[in-house]
């Protein structure tokens, strides 16, 4: 499941916003700076579970110029908040194709939300993603609803 | 010829890309039109000609198959042709949609060319900008 995920990052991240991600093994270490935004979309269904994208804010404005096409000083934090539920939901949409799930299964509309510190989900690494882009961290996780 | 498009999605930052898109796509434009959901498509159905639609599948207020349902009512808007714009592909999710008499759908993630080619393809109109043109554009 992790693996149609991280060829859905990959997809999503090279076509929409020309970022080209590196994988990071667990226990690698990439310091990024907070504040941090997370999106959170939740896909409904037999077994629901909810896909969320973690990066830093600068590199969420990053994504949102790219996204874009302008400067990163004209994005402004509504512009990276949308930008990033959109991410998630593309990302979730297309992992939903990846796996040829059911039309029993539904995407909801996405959150998101502004944290001081990264959240890390130590509980369970397995369900979780970690990519170099453009030299900090975005990070993906998985969880049952 | 330029054709006068309807841009319906409830994300701002979406229909601002996708009007960044049309623009280097070289697609003729004549008149933009941008709204948030169904509803507001068809209050700008009732005082403008539109040439196509793109649209969102999921939206507050109507969604994208309420709008395709209440244009296929009117004798006006019953030809207008609609291309989904959406994250969702599965065959489950889009057929009941083109059984609607959506034309076409576009999932995202999207290159620039794909929206190009689904326009040109519907209005019937080739196109002469050059792909690799588009490819090398930095938006």
């Amino acid at each position: 499941m992790l693996a149609k995920l991280k060829a859905a990052t990959f997809e999503v991240l090279e076509t929409m916003f020309y970022l080209f991600p590196e994988s990071l093994e667990e226990g690698e270490i990439l310091r990024s700076r907070g504040p941090f935004l997370r999106s959170s979309v939740t896909i409904a269904g037999p077994q629901a579970i909810s896909i969320s994208v973690q990066v830093p804010q600068s590199l969420a404005r990053k994504m949102a110029a790219n996204f874009l096409g302008t400067d990163e000083e004209e994005i402004s934090q509504p512009e990276m908040e949308d930008i990033l539920k959109e991410t998630a939901n593309m990302l979730a949409g297309s992992f939903l194709s990846k796996l040829e799930a059911s039309a029993a299964f539904k995407l909801l509309t996405p959150t998101v939300q502004m944290l001081a510190a990264p959240e890390k989900n130590k509980k369970d690494p397995d369900k979780r993603l970690r990519f170099e882009v453009e030299e900090e961290v975005m990070e993906l996780f998985v969880e049952k609803r | 010829m330029a054709y006068n498009v309807l841009i319906v999605d409830d994300s701002a930052t979406m229909r601002a890309l996708i009007r960044k898109v049309l623009v280097i796509s070289g697609f003729d434009v004549g008149e933009y039109f941008e709204v948030g959901n169904g509803l507001e498509a068809l209050e700008v159905l009732e005082h403008n000609w539109v040439d196509i639609i793109l649209s969102d599948l999921h939206m507050p207020e109507m969604d994208g198959a309420g709008l395709v349902q209440e244009l296929k009512k009117h004798e006006m808007w019953r030809h207008i042709p609609v291309v989904l714009i959406t994250t969702e592909a599965r065959p489950e999710v889009i057929n009941p949609f083109l059984n609607l008499g959506v034309q076409d759908y576009i999932q995202k993630p999207f290159r620039p060319e794909t929206i190009r080619e689904k326009l040109s393809g519907l209005l019937g109109e080739a196109r002469t900008t050059d792909a690799s043109e588009i490819e090398s554009c930095d938006f």
